[in-house]
């Protein structure tokens, strides 16, 4: 009770991990998205909110290449990792998304085991050299994802077993266990119960320690509870970018005020 | 400010009640400043005891505002606009019900001067006084519903003129106590009564501040001009 100190809110890293420029995305006819430029902050989470078809997807699937599988996109402008342009022809998509991870709105682990779920990535990647570091990587990630006493005793029992917020831990497990530099999730916690979305926005705020996270959601609330820099997205447009506290508080822009308080915009 | 309706009306709604109390509170209060100095000026005792019982009323507003508010946060969980709307009429609320206890108190001591001898001028003056506060406090409520900043910062700087008759008063009872000691009983009263007033219009500056802050989303940050010259003028005060 002595400690007047709030929760910690400032940003803690000034550096820019992820710089996009002039980035537009076209689905064939439809301009999705136009001309954004955001600066991503290392280790730092990040919200993208904005109604249905605001953008905040496409954008967020603009920074793994994700949109490379989507026939009919075609994206423009730059986006840069650590300085280097992601959509580079020499860049490998592959190579990239270990690096830029993802977890998605809906948990999707694969038809395998706990471990072989979370043993995915860092084999495909070749990032062990034995089954001992393997081991240890697949630990490690499962702890980090609050998943680890949970499924320990049964890592050999197939990951579609498990209740959706634990389902949703082990993908974001397995999106770490390649050891990202960003983490993308999209609208991680809408199929999760407030409990197990409780546990993931826990997760979400120690994995900031480590690296960046851009998280898309559809909850205020939630973007206000676990983010430090929040983006506004309304018709392809970036219309407000700033301090979640800022955003909640005293938005600048008149769509955006009228979007988080509940008003048509 | 949003002119816009909340998709979900009952927001909406939620929004206007707890607004609505805050003017109706403002109301007895003003009432209430009004009746008391007029009590003082007319010698009217059954005024004073009617300021006096009517504070309960604004004290229950004030506890309904702070129950509303919290149950507006609890459940609808205001942010941006919205969030400084409830913020903003919390705080004015308890504004509102401090003056209501300085009209209260100013209705009490009414009554003790009442059987005094009356100071020359002095309760015409008050009255003037208190009725420059009234229209600030009105003004600022004024304001607040139409969210209007710059009639809110033109409040700020008019309590200097409430503070100037307020030094003005201030003198005129240490004369008259000096004058004559028999007068000291009512001119002590008649002192707080004053300042009373005076602490009022630094409430009514308050009720501007916030809306200030409520259109902005931030309080002002230059000093207000401050007239209250009598904690400084040496020899005044002692």
């Amino acid at each position: 009770m002595n400690d007047m100190n709030l929760t910690e809110r400032a940003v803690q890293a000034a550096e820019a991990k992820m710089i996009a420029r002039g980035v537009n995305v076209h689905y064939g006819d439809t301009h999705a998205l136009k001309d954004v430029n955001v600066d991503l902050l290392d280790r730092t989470v990040t919200a993208f909110i904005g109604p249905s078809g605001c953008g905040k997807s496409t954008f967020l699937r603009c920074l793994n290449r994700m949109n490379d599988t989507v026939a009919s996109a075609r994206v423009t402008g730059e986006i840069r990792l650590d300085g280097e342009d992601i959509y580079d022809r020499r860049v490998d998509p592959v190579q990239l998304r270990a690096k830029v991870g993802m977890v998605f709105q809906k948990p999707n682990p694969f038809p395998k085991s706990i471990y072989d779920n979370v043993a995915y990535g860092p084999r495909i990647h070749g990032l062990t050299r034995n089954k001992a570091e393997l081991d240890a990587v697949v630990e490690s990630s499962l702890r980090r994802a609050a998943l680890w006493d949970e499924v320990k005793d049964r890592l050999l029992s197939p990951g579609t077993g498990l209740s959706g917020g634990q389902q949703q831990r082990l993908c974001i497990a397995r999106a770490v266990a390649t050891a990202p530099e960003v983490l993308l999730m999209d609208e991680p916690c809408s199929a999760l119960d407030p409990i197990a979305t409780a546990q993931v926005e826990e997760l979400i705020d120690e994995l900031r320690s480590q690296f960046s996270v851009v998280i898309v959601t559809h909850s205020m609330q939630q973007a206000a509870r676990v983010s430090q820099r929040t983006a506004f997205f309304h018709l392809g447009h970036l219309v407000e970018f700033g301090d979640t506290s800022q955003i909640f508080t005293n938005p600048r822009d008149p769509r955006t005020e009228s979007y988080i308080t509940g008003r048509i915009g | 400010m949003h002119s816009e309706r909340h998709i979900l009306s009952a927001f909406d709604r939620d929004l206007e009640s707890v607004q609505a109390m805050i003017l109706k509170m403002s109301g007895l209060v003003e009432d209430a400043i009004l009746d008391a100095a007029r009590a003082l000026d007319t010698r009217d005792d059954e005024l004073a005891e009617k300021v006096r019982r009517g504070d309960k009323a604004i004290d229950a507003l004030e506890e309904q505002v702070n129950h509303e508010c919290a149950r507006l946060i609890a459940l609808r969980s205001p942010t941006a606009g919205d969030l400084r709307v409830v913020l903003s009429v919390m705080k004015i609320a308890g504004i509102l019900e401090r003056c209501g206890d300085y009209a209260k108190n100013m209705a009490k001591r009414s009554m003790i001067v009442s059987q005094a001898n009356p100071v020359a001028g002095a309760s015409g003056a008050i009255r003037r006084m208190a009725r420059a506060v009234q229209v600030m406090l009105h003004d600022a409520l004024d304001a607040f519903v139409a969210r209007d900043v710059e009639r809110a910062a033109e409040i700020r700087v008019r309590d200097a003129d409430v503070d100037q008759m307020y030094n003005a008063l201030f003198r005129e009872f240490l004369t008259h106590m000096m004058e004559d000691p028999r007068n000291i009983t009512a001119c002590m009263h008649l002192h707080f009564i004053a300042k009373n007033i005076e602490r009022m219009g630094d409430h009514a500056t308050g009720v501007a501040e916030q809306v200030i802050y409520l259109v902005t989303g931030d309080m002002p940050e230059e000093a207000r001009p401050k007239g209250d010259v009598t904690s400084l003028a040496p020899g005044m005060a002692e």
